[in-house]
């Protein structure tokens, strides 16, 4: 290797530093100290109690724990009332507003806004639809003889309403991903379904939606993984209540850290979860390459 | 030339002199403070007038406002903090004994006593300032006393129609609650549908005959709870061994008691938490409910509550008991603190705010200016001007004479938070029994104290509340 050379490695690795120190600081350096939580009896509140080595024992009690997995349960029924509606109506809206039509720049962007507002603030919106008393939602459905419903505050109603805010949010990022895709995708199979005689449906199920398959797994992906993390709407909305109606694995975590201040657990209950979510997006993504290789063949 | 100088250095000296009498006058100057709060009553009263505090003493107090829920996760992280940002923390009495004893409050024992005179010591009721004292030491300052009391629909009450349909029915007179049964029996009675008949008017929405709290946030339902819980004969703890006992006989008949009130609540009675239940009474909405007396103290103000805009009248009464005897009123306190870590100028200089904004002369001021406090001073509660003015006095004041401070432990959050989801759940039916979710619950408390010797267990349970200071 020339002396060159090995100067331009020098300066890149010199380049590289302040982006490896950023990595480690705000990435592997909290992930580090995380792990190294789990492992300890760690209560911030009660600085009298030994912050001492404990083994696998918080990993056993976040294992062993009704709640966790009640928790865990909730944020999949979760998962499965948002991703599937926000699928099929991020999909549908973005058929829509690809036709050309007079309006439809307009309405691909207005569609956008919800994405753009903080999930607090979607948070906060949705309190003031849901609020039981004088709630929009109450206030509408009054008008025609209905409720008041206790959406945010009956176990039957909460986790539905959540799902609700969250669909209203995302679904954008789906149709707008779709939408994309849509003007990419190329015409002659079109022509060729057209020429052939099929509806309309069979164009999109048997030409558009396996165009599309792989930009919306990847769609899906994403907010799987977003999906999972799921808290700043139910904190503002319910705080994992009524009961335990919508405690999600985050908020599991959250009491667990900052209301039982039992970080240590908290940790161990994160890494727990990292692990869940984990390998069921690797089983799902084997699954789904088992899928594309079988029709391939 | 000469002149000059001599002139010069004259304004100099009385410059100077001017500058240490100033600073004699106002020892904390240019002192900056933090306080991390509340937005009720005894943070929201005093929060606009802090600019009058800083021109009397050169202290500058800026006060954060925050909702009750969560607000003791930040003072925790605040507290646990070398470096705090807030030298002035709000506290609600039953934290004194958890940052207590993780050392997270400044000692203000010394204080109170050296200037006991100035702050009128003797004149605040005694169970208040017990409500901040932990192992022996007073560590933060009654900023609102608070009692567990009843406030109901006078105006319904004092219906003749209403009080006779409630005696046809139920054979005794109707009358503020003197028992828990009593209390069911008028929330039963007084629970209607839109379109039937109130007082003699129809009525246009449902009307509730009470609203409690049922909801686990930041164990909203717990609150209501452990009154009950206590009239019914329970206590918290075992006096043997140190650990959680909630879950005898009375704590369970107070569980399903607080269940029976259910169909008299509001369809969100899951949800409603200490702002959200009050509001019914302050619209007018519910006959009878018992709460803590700083949202009392908002149904005399027509800025704050809906039913004295409305000419609507509320009565206010003890809480009731069992059997009817008088038994310890449940009571807390909504306190001012000093954060352990801050230097000392800004201790010295956090003490004097506390002094100015707990003084009876700023707390007359409030009950004069028609805004209500949740009083702790025996000379302002029992001034019959203002007793008139303010109904609820008489019922803060006599009620205060038997009173039993509410729990007190380090573990005080874990105890809130696992009964608050166990009891909800309960109270939504996913938990078959009373006696299964309170098990849940202690188990869960338990599991976390059993780490701990019996002789540290039992120091925390037999914490003595300090006598009054000035002695």
């Amino acid at each position: 290797m020339s002396h060159t050379a090995n100067r331009d490695r020098r300066i890149a690795a010199v380049f590289l530093i302040p982006a490896i120190v950023v990595l480690f600081a705000t990435t592997i350096y909290p992930m580090l100290y995380a792990l190294w939580l789990s492992f300890r009896n760690y209560d911030l509140a009660k600085p009298f109690i030994p912050r001492i080595f404990v083994g696998l024992a918080n990993y056993a009690e976040v294992l062993t724990s009704k709640a966790f997995f009640h928790a865990l349960i909730t944020t999949f029924k979760l998962m499965a009332m948002t991703l599937s509606a926000q699928l099929v109506l991020g999909v549908g809206i973005a058929l829509l507003v690809s036709q050309k039509l007079p309006g439809m720049a307009l309405a691909r962007t207005l569609l956008l806004i919800p994405m753009m507002i903080s999930p607090v603030i979607v948070g906060l919106v949705w309190l003031f639809l849901y609020f039981p008393e004088l709630g929009y939602l109450n206030y509408f459905l009054g008008l025609v003889g209905i409720g008041p419903v206790p959406w945010i505050s009956s176990t039957q109603w909460a986790l539905t309403a959540i799902a609700i805010g969250d669909i209203w949010q995302w679904t954008p990022f789906i149709m707008m991903g779709t939408a994309a895709a849509l003007q990419s995708l190329s015409p002659e199979p079109y022509e060729a379904a057209r020429i052939d005689g099929n509806s309309r449906w069979d164009v999109f199920r048997y030409v558009t939606l396996p165009q599309l398959k792989p930009v919306l797994v990847s769609l899906l992906f994403l907010r799987a993984i977003d999906a999972f993390k799921i808290y700043d709407i139910i904190f503002v909305l319910t705080k994992g209540g009524p009961a335990d109606a919508t405690e999600v694995i985050s908020l599991y975590i959250y009491r667990q850290s900052f209301t039982f201040w039992r970080m240590g657990v908290g940790a161990a209950a994160s890494f727990v979860s990292l692990i869940i979510i984990s390998v069921l997006i690797t089983l799902f993504f084997k699954q789904m390459q088992r899928g594309q290789a079988a029709r391939a063949r | 030339m000469m002149q000059w100088k001599k002139t010069m250095w004259a304004a100099g000296a009385v410059l100077a002199m001017t500058g240490a009498a100033w600073a004699q006058d106002k020892p904390f100057a240019g002192v900056e403070l933090k306080m991390l709060g509340i937005g009720d009553t005894s943070v929201t009263r005093v929060a606009p007038i802090v600019g009058e505090f800083e021109q009397a003493t050169g202290i500058k107090v800026h006060i954060d406002q925050l909702p009750y829920p969560g607000l003791i996760d930040k003072i925790i992280v605040e507290a646990s903090s070398d470096s705090p940002t807030y030298q002035l923390l709000w506290v609600d009495s039953p934290w004194v004994g958890m940052l207590g004893e993780a050392g997270a409050l400044e000692d203000l024992t010394s204080r109170a006593k050296r200037d006991a005179a100035e702050i009128g010591l003797d004149d605040i009721i005694p169970i208040q300032l017990q409500e901040n004292t932990w192992q022996g030491k007073l560590l933060a300052f009654p900023a609102s006393g608070m009692v567990w009391s009843t406030n109901y629909r006078k105006d319904l009450f004092e219906n003749p129609e209403e009080a006779a349909a409630f005696k046809a029915k139920y054979g005794y007179d109707l009358a503020p609650a003197k028992t828990w049964a009593q209390y069911r029996d008028i929330a039963e009675f007084f629970t209607r549908k839109k379109g039937e008949k109130l007082a003699g008017e129809v009525l246009d929405k449902d009307f509730y005959g009470t609203a409690q709290a049922y909801s686990r946030v930041q164990g909203a339902i717990t609150h209501d709870y452990f009154p009950i819980m206590r009239a019914f004969g329970g206590d918290y703890w075992d006096p043997k061994t140190g650990l959680c006992a909630m879950t005898g006989e009375p704590h369970i008949k107070a569980a399903e008691f607080m269940k029976s009130l259910i169909p008299f609540n509001p369809p969100d009675y899951l949800g409603l938490m200490w702002d959200l239940r009050t509001g019914y009474m302050e619209r007018g909405e519910d006959a009878i409910s018992s709460y803590w007396s700083v949202r009392t103290v908002r149904l005399t103000n027509p800025a704050e509550a809906k039913v004295a805009e409305k000419g609507l009248v509320v009565g206010y009464a003890p809480s009731p008991t069992v059997d009817g005897n008088p038994q310890p009123t449940y009571t807390g306190a909504l306190s001012f603190a000093i954060n352990s870590k801050a230097t000392d100028k800004e201790k010295e200089a956090a003490w004097v705010f506390i002094k100015w904004a707990t003084s009876e002369k700023l707390m007359r001021r409030f009950a004069e200016e028609g805004q209500g406090v949740s009083q702790f001073r025996k000379s302002i509660l029992s001034d019959p001007a203002l007793q008139a003015k303010y109904p609820y006095y008489k019922v803060l004041l006599e009620s205060q004479k038997n009173a039993r401070r509410r729990i007190f432990h380090p573990f005080y959050q874990a105890v809130e938070e696992n009964f608050g989801v166990e009891l909800s759940k309960y109270m939504a039916g996913e938990t078959a029994t009373a006696k299964e979710a309170l098990e849940t619950a202690c188990n869960a408390v338990n599991s976390q104290l059993s780490i701990f010797p019996v002789e540290q267990r039992l120091r925390w349970i037999n914490d003595v509340p300090a006598e009054v200071l000035a002695k």
